[in-house]
């Protein structure tokens, strides 16, 4: 004996459509005000691993936050916000605006910072990296970092 | 008279010994600088004997000493 069942009504999906429109706006208006970009903890960190695989002359490197603190670093992340930021002060006070990047080549290596909407980053590689190169990469690594973030 | 592609392996030969030379002479001439951009392209170099620039080799110095 074949069993059959009752035919499952159709609902109508239109009235909670528009039910999702007018009723959800509340929770979309909220996700837009929480929407400060995360520009901390696993996505810095991951920018800075992104950018020692892209790199292999970098020695090391940290992304900054606004006011100098590390958000993430390849090392301690206190001694990498506190020199990071003396370097770009440095940079800053040597002329009469601040800098958008930087490059000082040393007998011991290479210093390079970068500053990207809010962010900036810092890094070392070995001597005679090209600085066209690193400064793509570093740009790079923030792009994506503001990216995700938004 | 020389196959073809001996005379390009030849040129391409030639091209990388003229890359490594420029790298050496680059390597052995190069000297310790800090170059700073300001936007629209602007630069700035400064040498170790400015303040500005002592002050940037220092601060670049505690850099590369965090990079261990």
């Amino acid at each position: 004996m074949a069993r059959t069942r009752a035919p499952i009504p159709q609902a109508i999906t239109t009235a909670s459509q528009d039910a999702r429109s007018s009723d959800t706006s509340y929770m979309f208006a909220e996700m837009a005000v929480d929407a400060e970009p995360d520009r901390s903890g696993a996505s810095a960190q991951s920018a800075v691993a992104r950018l020692g695989e892209m790199s292999p002359d970098l020695r090391g490197c940290a992304i900054l936050a606004a006011d100098g603190h590390a958000l993430a670093a390849s090392g301690d992340a206190e001694r990498w916000g506190s020199a990071g930021s003396a370097l770009l002060a440095a940079a800053d006070a040597a002329g009469d605006e601040p800098v958008t990047h930087l490059h000082v080549a040393t007998e011991d290596g290479e210093a390079f910072a970068l500053r990207h909407e809010g962010l900036a980053v810092v890094a070392v590689a070995d001597r005679f990296t090209l600085a066209s190169l690193m400064f793509f990469d570093m740009r790079a690594v923030l792009r994506d970092l503001i990216r995700e973030a938004a | 008279m020389q196959k073809p592609q001996r005379t390009i392996l030849g040129r391409v030969s030639a091209y990388a010994d003229e890359a490594t030379g420029f790298l050496r002479r680059r390597r052995m001439t190069r000297k310790p600088f800090a170059r700073v951009y300001h936007p629209g392209g602007r630069s700035a170099a400064f040498s170790s004997e400015t303040a500005e620039g002592r002050r940037l080799f220092a601060a670049a110095a505690d850099l590369i000493d965090a990079a261990g």
